[in-house]
């Protein structure tokens, strides 16, 4: 079976470089390693956000650099460690994501039953200023999530939450994504994390600078 | 009506007695800005003393040239102040503000030259006066429109990577932030056409008046010149930015600048 990600002799900007990592399809992949390894850089240069300046990544078998950037980023989306919501209301932010995407937004009924899946406990016209540091990280998933992406990239998804709190957060996030038939790969620095949900890890070292 | 009186340079001097009293009270509130001011004040001096005598000499004088000439220096010296404050800007995209403030500006002096006041460009006496005020006013518009573009773009990093991490194509994400600095730079020539005749007179019609003209045809001129400022202003800083965002992102629709407008490397 293909993998869903592999790369070859991947550099990024002269001082990161990459032993050949491969991702093998339908297993949620945890990449940890200590900070200043690149595993934030991996996910851009894997939705194409950034070029690396030697080596490939390949998608599904194609060579990264080679596809649509804008096709790639909606297939194989990147949910950054600092969520951005935009002011106003839980409504307002999908319209907005969704107004930027050019796609109509889904009903109030859709947004609320994605909010409780992902533990989320508020009407559609909650204000999201009031929401507390795990809240707005959960909603900003959700709103990645409601667009359906075949992969979902999660930097730290739990960085704002207490370890049991995490925990619950991430097994919701991962099956909601199981439900959609989203693939999913973290990016985390907890290694119990990792050890509770990730059916693959792959670990990032510091390479010594080119 | 009579034309301007003659001011004597005797008389002349007694107006420079004015800045002692602004700087009293600057010492008084403590504001050490005293060497600026008198700097700034000898500047001024300096240069409009140069001017006038070049502009004497113009206008006694008047050949398609020396306008030319003049006009041209008028563009490079406001093209030059621009992008002296965009230092980090990339090169592409401060050659299409340079275009982009030199073609909207010297366009719309046509405009008022030739269509409505029917004189010829090369008339010294209405188009370098003209051209001042509107390449003047547009490089305070185009400096405004900048400023906030690359302020936005610095304080919604977060936002723009999450729209292009989302699939939002860049020009999507950078042209509203585009649209919002030509707001800000409409907004002192939108705010001084409100107060216009009311809070003040603006200087334009004040020196027509002054030097003889009659009020009626003095608001002619300066509802023209506000209308082409306006003008000119939207025109420069929409074809700056609507231009200029194009070289914030590659082919590959990646972000080509780092986390503000003037660094070029993303990281």
């Amino acid at each position: 079976m293909e993998p869903l990600f592999k790369t070859e002799d991947l550099v990024f900007g002269g001082f990161l470089k990459y032993a050949d990592l491969s991702f093998p399809a339908g297993k949620i992949t945890f990449i940890t390693g200590e900070s200043g390894s690149g595993k934030s850089t991996l996910f851009k240069i894997l939705n194409g956000t950034l070029s690396p300046s030697k080596g490939r990544a390949y998608y599904r078998g194609r060579d990264i650099e080679a596809l649509d950037a804008i096709a790639l980023r909606r297939e194989v989306s990147l949910v950054s460690q600092e969520p951005f919501l935009f002011d106003g209301a839980v409504r307002e932010n999908f319209d907005a994501y969704y107004a930027y995407r050019e796609q109509s937004p889904p009903t109030d009924a859709d947004i609320k039953k994605l909010l409780s899946s992902f533990l989320l406990d508020f009407g559609t016209d909650a204000p999201t200023r009031t929401f507390s540091g795990g809240e707005k990280q959960r909603l900003y998933i959700a709103v990645f999530l409601s667009f359906q992406p075949r992969v979902l990239l999660l930097d730290e998804p739990t960085s704002a939450l207490d370890a049991a709190t995490g925990a619950s957060v991430l097994s919701a996030i991962i099956k909601s994504c199981r439900e959609n038939g989203t693939e999913v790969v973290v990016v985390s620095h907890s290694v119990q994390m990792a050890e509770q949900f990730a059916q693959n890890t792959l670990h990032l070292r510091k390479e010594a600078a080119l | 009506m009579s034309g301007a009186a003659d001011i004597g340079i005797l008389s002349f001097c007694l107006i420079y007695l004015l800045l002692i009293v602004v700087l009293i009270l600057m010492r008084r509130s403590k504001i050490a800005k005293t060497r600026e001011l008198l700097i700034a004040s000898l500047r001024m001096t300096a240069q409009l003393v140069l001017v006038g005598f070049i502009l004497t000499y113009i206008l006694q004088n008047p050949h398609p040239a020396f306008t030319a000439a003049f006009i041209s220096a008028m563009v490079v010296f406001s093209v030059h102040r621009v992008l002296s404050r965009q230092k980090g800007l990339n090169f592409r995209f401060k050659v299409i503000i340079g275009a982009s403030f030199s073609i909207s500006g010297l366009a719309i002096l046509a405009y008022f030259v030739l269509a409505v006041l029917g004189q010829s460009l090369a008339n010294p006496q209405y188009t370098i006066p003209l051209a001042g005020m509107i390449l003047g006013n547009s490089m305070t518009g185009m400096n405004l429109a900048l400023a906030s573009f690359s302020q936005s773009i610095t304080s919604q990093k977060q936002k723009m990577d999450a729209l292009l991490n989302l699939g939002v194509p860049p020009q999507n994400i950078l042209k509203p932030l585009a649209g919002g600095a030509l707001e800000t730079a409409l907004i002192p020539t939108i705010n001084s056409m409100v107060g216009m005749g009311i809070i003040f007179l603006p200087g334009m019609m004040t020196g027509q008046i002054l030097s003889g003209t009659l009020p009626t045809t003095a608001i002619l001129y300066q509802i023209s010149i506000m209308i082409a400022i306006c003008a000119a202003v939207s025109l420069a800083v929409f074809a700056a930015l609507m231009a200029g965002v194009k070289t914030l992102y590659n082919g590959k629709s990646q972000f080509t600048f780092g986390p503000d407008i003037t660094r070029k490397d993303p990281s």
